[in-house]
């Protein structure tokens, strides 16, 4: 009865201002900052590790944010979980992959991209539509990586924060759907 | 299996300046020659430009003076995607009152491909939407203006001096501007490689003007080449900072090295083109003049004058091994279709693809003809043609399927490919009516046309 009770079942902390949908799929230990919008049919899966989000980020449909095991290594085998956290501001647009263990603050990852798990995104980066990023890097910060070729080159500006569509999202996905709230620690059913 | 439909598989052979095997949707039929037409044998003519973004049509001695720029719209530097304008809230102090600000709308130019916008290059916000952007200006302007005039005189003196010669030889009275009247449309003036080039020669002065003595200094050519920056070998590249290749070739004025300095240009012009049959002179293609419509004043394509061959359905090929293959022939014309086929004889010069041999139906075919409102009228009477089912296997309005029966000769890896005449009726509805003194002639006469079709079957079954 006692070991039951010391192990904890991984839960979904959401924070008091976001608006995360009750049809997104959130698995795992996930931490959801404030003002964060989660659209449905997102999903956020913490498999190897939990998941960080903070604050003002923008998770459209169909979005993939996955803290997986590496390729070449069994779940069997002992790994030791590797915390994914992901900044302020950024935007997962409809139908990307997102495997990045680190991103930063005002990034864009636009639809349909992939974002590899070596990949590290610092600051106003922004990967373009379909394009596949799976080097083992740090981008440095304002990049943009745009076309079939991957092209990169650097921006003098940031992406700005989609403080207007968030507000928005925030007013308007209430009415059409039902929210996640998050589950209160100690409230396990017995 | 939508593999079999592919254009390549069934290609028509035309006969034109040089023999040209292509599908049938992309020839077109000159129904005054009655002969297939592909892209390389007709010649080609500009119709209209009009600009891709915008869909302005500009007429073409407006689109010459804007060297095929259109006005409104540009190119992003970086990736070439057509440019959007965007605007902002900035503050800005009240004309009035300077202690005060008001917000005003800027505006910049920004990609949204690759999130290029003018700011980067250093072009200030303009506060008007459009109009307001210029392209930099090439330094070297004035010096190849002034070698065009000079060689647009000297061209125009060849042609008058050209024109005398004609003249001479002739002994009629023609007007001076013979060669000038002739655009580049008609096959008098086209160029021939070697001559002198005539373009240049139009666009100068008038008949009749008095020319001015243009002359121009010879280019001078410098000693002393401007030195290498002294931190050339040790500088670290930024990679960002270098411009591409094609980001810089884009820009043949200026070729910057450095990507601070790619300023957006004007976008292209496209074109609508017309294409004509050298033959007999006749538009075998026009489009309309409207950029937004996609439509056609004169469309003489292949495929509404020519039954079509398709393969339907191939079974597992062997060596030497004789096989049934499933093809289909289309009907596009309204009229009855009577269709022979003939196999390739020993020794043909046209069949040098064919790798296996093929056995037609003997029997002639018919296609009943094309009717749009047959599917509607619940009271016609399905015709009755007498189908061999060995020959035919199924008929369907105006297409039927019938048997070839393929033996394939060479056991390489290779398609084996099949080819075979096939002769059809044409009624050329486009001549002209002439009158008969028998008076019961019919308006319109069969002609017998014969095509060489190759089929690529695929490769033998292992």
């Amino acid at each position: 009865c006692k070991d039951k009770n010391t192990f904890k079942l991984p839960t979904v902390k959401i924070a008091a201002g976001a608006v995360v949908c009750v049809e997104s799929e959130i698995r795992g230990d996930v931490t959801i900052g404030p003002r964060t919008v989660v659209h449905p049919k997102a999903r956020i899966i913490a498999e190897a590790g939990p998941i960080v989000i903070g604050e003002g980020n923008l998770i459209e449909e169909q979005a993939l944010i996955i803290n997986g095991y590496p390729e070449n290594i069994t779940p069997d085998s002992e790994v030791e979980p590797k915390t994914m956290t992901i900044g302020m501001n950024n935007v997962f647009e409809v139908g990307c992959v997102s495997q990045a263990l680190k991103i930063g603050d005002n990034n864009v990852i636009e639809s349909k991209a992939d974002v590899g798990r070596n990949v590290i995104l610092t600051s106003g980066c922004i990967i373009g539509a379909f394009c596949q990023v799976n080097t083992c890097e740090v981008i440095p910060e304002n990049t943009v990586i745009y076309g079939s070729g991957c092209m990169r080159r650097v921006q003098t500006e940031r992406p700005q924060p989609q403080t207007l569509q968030l507000d928005f999202l925030m007013k308007i996905l209430p009415n059409y759907h039902h929210l996640k709230k998050t589950v209160k620690a100690g409230h396990h059913a017995s | 299996m939508a593999s079999l439909l592919q254009p390549d598989r069934v290609v028509y052979l035309v006969r034109g300046e040089k023999k040209l095997r292509a599908s049938l949707s992309q020839l077109y039929f000159c129904r005054y020659c009655s002969e297939l037409r592909s892209l390389e044998c007709v010649s080609h003519e500009v119709d209209s430009h009009y600009c891709p973004s915008c869909l302005e049509n500009m007429p073409s001695a407006e689109a010459k003076l804007k060297k095929n720029r259109c006005a409104n719209c540009f190119d992003c530097p970086c990736c070439m995607h057509t440019l959007s304008t965007r605007a902002t809230n900035i503050p800005a102090p009240l004309p009035d009152d300077p202690t005060k600000t008001a917000m005003k709308k800027a505006y910049y130019l920004a990609c949204g491909f690759c999130r290029w916008t003018s700011r980067d290059v250093g072009m200030a916000d303009k506060s008007v939407a459009s109009g307001g952007w210029q392209e930099p200006e090439n330094p070297h302007n004035q010096r190849i203006n002034k070698l065009i005039e000079y060689y647009q005189q000297l061209a125009h003196r060849e042609k008058q001096e050209r024109d005398r010669k004609k003249l001479a030889r002739r002994r009629q009275c023609m007007p001076l501007a013979f060669s000038e009247k002739y655009g580049l449309g008609t096959r008098l003036q086209r160029q021939r490689p070697g001559g002198p080039i005539s373009s240049l020669a139009g666009l100068s002065l008038k008949e009749g003007e008095d020319q001015k003595e243009i002359s121009i200094e010879p280019a001078q050519a410098l000693d002393e080449v401007e030195p290498l920056p002294e931190d050339c070998y040790t500088r670290t590249i930024s990679l960002p900072e270098v411009t591409t290749l094609r980001q810089r070739l884009l820009q043949p004025d200026f070729q910057p090295a450095g990507a601070s300095q790619l300023h957006p240009r004007h976008k292209h012009l496209l074109m609508k083109r017309s294409l004509r049959c050298r033959k007999c002179e006749h538009n075998l293609s026009k489009p309309e003049f409207n950029p937004t419509s996609i439509k056609f004043k004169i469309q003489l394509v292949a495929v509404s004058y020519i039954p079509e061959v398709r393969i339907m359905s191939i079974p597992n090929l062997r060596y030497m091994k004789e096989s049934q293959v499933l093809l289909t022939l289309t009907n596009p014309v309204e009229s009855i279709t009577h269709v022979t086929l003939a196999a390739c004889e020993e020794g043909d010069p046209d069949d040098i693809n064919g790798t296996a041999k093929v056995i037609v139906p003997t029997k002639e075919l018919v296609l009943a003809g094309k009717d749009a409102a047959a599917e509607y009228d619940e009271l016609a009477e399905p015709q009755d043609f007498q189908d061999d089912p060995d020959v035919v296997a199924f008929r369907k309005s105006n297409k039927i399927g019938f048997f070839i029966k393929v033996i394939p000769q060479k056991e390489e890896d290779a398609d084996v490919v099949v080819s075979f005449k096939i002769r059809h009726d044409f009624r050329n509805l486009a001549a002209p009516i002439r009158p008969s003194e028998e008076g019961a002639e019919t308006a319109t006469e069969g002609v017998w046309l014969t095509h060489h079709v190759e089929l690529r079957l695929g490769p033998l079954a292992s």
